[in-house]
């Protein structure tokens, strides 16, 4: 078993408590139960009316009940095909598949360029002892104080004087917020990665290179595949939160059809409570659920990253 | 090895570099076109930088690796950093927007005015031969014609355009073509900003078929770096703070942004219009921070205790669904919870049969994006101490259990001093994430409800969504240079918090 392996099954708590004693009764627990019912309760019930109002044929936000009086899958439709005649208003439509196609885009591309540049830089700083590298991982750390979100100002600023010259790349475009969100990526994921990529027996490397392999190659050909695991971890992490990331896109996108989920999303529900419900709540679940069975599915992996730093956004 | 081995690495390397010089090529050009020499300097300089690092075999191997994030860290966050504290010091804001020498124009442009004897002019828009947009002008009083375009005015020979019955024009001269019908409604924005310049002042036209002389009301002279009236000799002067200012008060439009020193620091320290909300909004935001830690760190710790008992039946269970509000993208919640809030609809009142104003209350808004952001964190609390406890030696537990000691003695004695040690820096990193914590404001109450004081800082706006609005909402316009001020306290304010944690904590030592 390898170091890292080790590292994850730290993570796995149930493993000491499956020896298993006899079966217990419910009743010397009952307080435990009481409580942990209510909570979960408290947990799921906005959850729960989401889903009932997404399937309830009543629209509105008075019309929703736990459980619903009539199941109809109208609230999709009108979602994802909005009538033109109802909705005047620009941006009261639902443009609901662009903005998940756009929120999808970006996240795709930044989580994948997210763990290739935090890979390598990482990798440069566990593997090689060259001058500045003490210099660079305090100034990561200083930088990282300083997140993108308070630069805000100076960002739109930039971008805005960058349309000028190279339309594609300023305001109002995907690849300009792309651009930015990549700005963030050494600071937050270089110090996680490179903890684990200490982890990784360097003799491994070293026979590597014996047998005549490059850095390159070592890099790609050796490390990469070790680290696989937590890539995957943190790609995953960087594509939920960019995901959920509603400041620099709401201050960068300025176009309906521009705009992340987030921002349609909030564009269609706001101060329309009442109209827009129904549908409203089938968007919730539509984008929510998956997101929601990726990080379940991902949660031990996601605790060890948790108790190491690294909070979602 | 499989894919980067010898000759096929290579191939892969030499393509991405020379996509990266192709594409530093092609924005070279266009920067050299746009007269950007700055700009391409620094592209220049970091291309030939990239070639140099990648074509120099076994030289500079862990530069190799650090480049491609280096680049957009720097671009898209050092650079930032350094234009923001740039920005924190001059006035740019809505009427300061334009650099001086641009103010300057705009300013002569603002000031153009019907003289008492000015000649007025019939007027055609029309298109000369290259398509673009001249005006045909037959002067009223003397007969003669013109032609007028944005570079200046051309005297046409006379009677080369004809009039009609009521003084309009009707023929254009050879190799102009009037504009009308359709596209001449389409041009009405265009063409009450066309100004023809003359020696004495412009030429603007007064809707479509007549035109007046203007002059400049005001003069400026470049030596003394001033504007005079010339109605009444009144004059404007540089006041260092992106404005000619007349004696009396009197503001010329539009000002230009400049550097005003540490202005806006001192604004947010000493100008009581801005201080008071910030230093509302800052407390605020402390105990907003505060409170979402300690109050989701007791409840998880809580609900931790309780599931930690190996037999617990559904304990698996529990957990998972206690997991939901975590897992779920925290915009999509806290949207959410705004419709389940709603002081009319909302099913929290309907439920407790109550009409409580959830979100439009000062206070209740407070109380409500507490409650909501500490259901969001309770499940990371509930994750880390459930973590923790199991990681506790049982022996120790045992053992003060032998000594006597009681349930609520071991929590407090041995097992809480212990959970603090991991949990501890765990509330550090929350307390500084909810600080800035802009969704949960934001989707949820917009910072609102307004305050009585005027100021754009609303009962529930924490810095992060004050700054916000500073520049981008702000009912007077954008104020970005007060903002980038405020956004370098904020980073002073959690740079210390951490600072001091990391300190104590010591873990700056262990950089290896």
């Amino acid at each position: 078993m390898t170091t890292h392996e080790q590292a994850f099954e730290r993570a796995e708590p149930q493993a000491v408590e499956r020896r298993g004693l006899h079966r217990p009764s419910l009743s010397g627990d009952w307080w435990r139960h009481l409580i942990a019912l209510a909570a979960c309760f408290i947990a799921v019930f906005p959850v729960l009316y989401v889903a009932s109002a997404a399937f309830n044929a009543d629209q509105s936000l008075g019309g929703t009940n736990l459980i619903p009086r009539s199941l109809s899958l109208e609230n999709f439709r009108e979602l994802l095909s909005p009538d033109p005649a109802k909705s005047q208003l620009q941006s009261s439509t639902s443009h609901y598949l662009r903005w998940l196609g756009n929120s999808l885009i970006v996240a795709l591309t930044t989580s994948v360029l997210t763990v290739l540049l935090g890979a390598l830089a990482a990798y440069a700083f566990s593997r090689f002892r060259f001058r500045g590298r003490r210099l660079g991982l305090l100034s990561l750390l200083l930088i990282q104080m300083f997140p993108q979100l308070l630069a805000l100002v100076a960002i739109y600023l930039i971008l805005l004087r960058t349309g000028d010259v190279f339309p594609f790349m300023g305001l109002d475009t995907r690849t300009g917020l792309i651009l930015v969100y990549l700005g963030g990526v050494m600071g937050v994921n270089t110090w996680l990665l490179k903890g684990f990529f200490d982890t990784i027996p360097s003799e491994l490397d070293e026979s590597a290179r014996v047998d005549g392999a490059t850095p390159a190659q070592v890099f790609w050909g050796v490390v990469l595949p070790l680290a696989l695991p937590i890539l995957s971890v943190i790609g995953i992490l960087s594509f939920v939160g960019t995901f959920n990331e509603y400041v620099l896109a709401s201050a960068l996108l300025q176009s309906n059809e521009n705009f992340t989920l987030p921002l349609g999303l909030r564009g269609y529900i706001d101060k329309q409570y009442t109209e827009h419900w129904g549908p409203f709540a089938a968007g919730v679940l539509l984008a929510g659920v998956p997101i929601m069975v990726i990080f379940m599915s991902l949660q031990r992996f996601i605790v060890s990253g948790l108790t190491q730093g690294s909070v979602k956004g | 090895m499989s894919v980067f081995s010898g000759v096929v690495g290579l191939a892969i390397k030499i393509a991405l570099l020379a996509v990266v010089n192709g594409v530093a090529v092609w924005g070279g050009t266009v920067l050299a076109s746009d007269e950007k020499w700055f700009a391409l300097a620094v592209l220049v300089a970091a291309t030939l930088a990239i070639d140099l690092i990648y074509l120099s075999p076994r030289r500079a191997i862990p530069l190799k690796f650090l480049v491609p994030g280096t680049v957009f860290l720097i671009a898209f966050q050092i650079v930032p950093i350094v234009y923001n504290v740039n920005v924190g010091f001059t006035n740019w804001s809505t009427g300061h927007i334009l650099v001086k020498s641009e103010a300057i124009a705009g300013i002569q442009r603002n000031s153009l005015g019907p003289p008492p004897d000015g000649a007025a002019y019939s007027m055609a828009p029309a298109r000369n031969a290259d398509g673009n947009l001249v005006l045909l002008l037959v002067d009223d009083t003397t007969g003669e014609q013109f032609v007028g375009s944005e570079d200046g005015l051309e005297p046409l020979g006379r009677d080369s355009l004809k009039l009609g019955e009521f003084g309009t024009i009707e023929t254009p001269p050879s190799g102009y073509t009037l504009v009308t019908g359709a596209e001449l409604l389409r041009l009405d924005t265009e063409l009450s900003r066309f100004t023809v310049p003359t020696e004495s002042g412009a030429i603007r036209s007064e809707g479509t078929e007549a035109a007046l002389e203007l002059a400049p009301t005001l003069r400026y002279d470049r030596v003394r770096d001033t504007f005079t009236r010339i109605e009444d000799g009144t004059t404007f002067r540089d006041n260092s703070k992106g404005a000619f200012v007349a004696a009396g008060g009197e503001e010329l439009e539009p000002g230009w942004r400049t550097n005003i020193g540490l202005a806006n620091f001192s604004a947010v320290l000493t100008d009581p219009l801005i201080r008071e909300p910030f230093l509302r909004v800052f407390l605020w935001t402390l105990v907003f921070a505060a409170s979402i830690v300690l109050v989701s760190f007791a409840l998880g710790l809580f609900l931790a205790i309780v599931l930690n008992k190996p037999t617990l039946r559904f304990r698996r269970g529990y957990q998972v669904v206690l997991i939901v509000p975590y897992a779920l993208p925290a915009f999509l919640a806290v949207l959410v919870w705004g419709g389940l809030l709603n002081d009319d609809f909302g099913v929290v009142n309907n439920a407790l049969h109550t009409n409580i104003p959830w979100l439009f209350d000062p206070w209740w808004a407070r109380v409500s994006v507490i409650a909501v952001s500490v259901w969001l964190t309770v499940p990371y609390f509930l994750l880390v101490s459930l973590g923790a406890l199991q990681s506790i030696p049982s022996e120790l537990v045992e053992a003060a259990r032998v000594d006597g000691g009681g349930p609520f003695a071991i929590l407090r004695r041995v097992t809480l001093p212990l959970l603090l040690v991991v949990v501890a820096p765990l509330m550090i990193a929350s307390f500084a994430l909810n600080f800035n914590n802009f969704v949960n404001i934001y989707l949820l109450t917009a910072g609102g409800p307004p305050s009585d004081d005027q100021s754009v800082a609303g009962a529930t706006d924490i810095l992060i969504t004050y700054t916000y609005k500073l520049a981008f909402e702000a009912g007077k316009g954008n104020d970005f240079g007060l903002a980038c001020a405020v956004s370098i306290f904020i980073f002073m304010i959690v740079a210390s918090i951490s600072g001091a944690a990391f300190w104590k904590t010591g873990s700056l030592e262990n950089v290896r």
